[in-house]
């Protein structure tokens, strides 16, 4: 297992990638948005079996210059940055839904996409693509997510 | 020889049928990904489907034969596609556009595509591609007219 080292280096774009501890990681966005970088463009995340990594692309409309941060985490937990950018909400919940990353801090924490009862998490290494799953719709337009094919299909 | 005086044709009404609604198939208009942007196209000047009676993409399926399923069909939208097939009124036609649509196409190993839209509703004909083209389709479309008409090779 590869130790995770704080510090910072270029990807091969040479975009500056800014590796951060998650308990630093609330001051260190909070000082990159005060440098510029206003525009959170994309919050991505990467399983890497034994841990978790959580990637943030910000992104300088006076630089015009996009950077990377990233966290990585060992329990699937992070603190939420929605107090900093309003559309962290609706990134954090796709992660929470397709990663299974859980955010401290954010106020609705529910599926994005898939329906509430639907079982584990998809783009985790460890999901289960046998047990497949189906989606049905009941009388209010709700999905919900079923193992046998129910009478929508 | 043109004299002006009306003929007289003979056909059964079964035939007179089969032509009509072969020649007047009205799609809906109904797009799911990337093969909706072909589908387009077939409207278009270029291969323009109303020479063979496909005049208008309807946009309500009750007013529709033809559904034309282009593109990927993912697992919330297929109740949704079983519900807009049983919307439209007899008789009515399914064309699959698409490897998406057939069998999962680039998506067969995902967990949120429906490995081919014949799970949800029948089919009558496939039209392969990723994206097929616009002439494709539009051989599909007559496929599908001579399949009517009682004369495709099944
Ligand atoms: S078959 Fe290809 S072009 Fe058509 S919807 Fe699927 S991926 Fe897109």
């Amino acid at each position: 297992m590869v130790e995770f080292q704080p510090g910072e280096e270029r990807g091969k774009d040479g975009r500056r990638i800014i590796k951060v501890r998650k308990e630093n990681l609330f001051e260190t966005l909070k000082r990159l948005k005060s440098e510029g970088y206003i525009h959170l463009s994309l919050i991505t995340g990467v399983d890497r079996k034994d841990y978790l990594e959580v990637v943030y692309h910000l992104h300088s409309l006076e630089k015009n210059e996009y950077i990377s941060v990233k966290t990585v985490t060992y329990n699937g937990v992070v603190p939420s940055v929605t107090p900093l950018w309003k559309s962290a909400d609706w990134e954090e919940r796709e992660e929470y839904d397709l990663m299974g990353i859980k955010f401290e801090g954010h106020p609705n924490l529910k599926r994005l996409f898939l329906p509430e009862n639907w079982v584990g998490h998809p783009l985790r290494k460890d999901y289960d693509l046998k047990n497949v799953q189906y989606i049905n719709v009941d009388e209010d337009g709700e999905d919900y997510a079923t193992f046998d094919q129910g009478d929508g299909w | 020889m043109k004299t002006g005086e009306p003929g007289i044709v003979t056909t059964t009404l079964e035939k007179a049928l089969e032509w009509g609604r072969s020649n007047s198939l009205w799609p809906l208009t109904f797009g799911l990904a990337c093969c909706a942007i072909e589908m387009m196209a077939i409207q278009a000047s270029k291969v323009d489907i109303s020479r063979f009676g496909s005049e208008i993409f309807r946009n309500s399926p009750r007013q529709s034969d033809l559904m034309i399923v282009s593109g990927t069909v993912t697992k919330k939208m297929a109740p949704r596609v079983k519900r807009l097939y049983d919307e439209m009124p007899y008789p009515k036609y399914v064309i699959a556009m698409g490897v998406c649509v057939i069998q999962g196409g680039p998506y067969v190993q995902g967990y949120s595509v429906v490995l081919g839209v014949d799970r949800v509703v029948p089919v009558d004909v496939y039209v392969p591609g990723c994206p097929p083209t616009p002439e494709a389709l539009t051989y599909g479309i007559i496929t599908l007219q001579k399949k009517i008409r009682g004369e495709a090779v099944r």
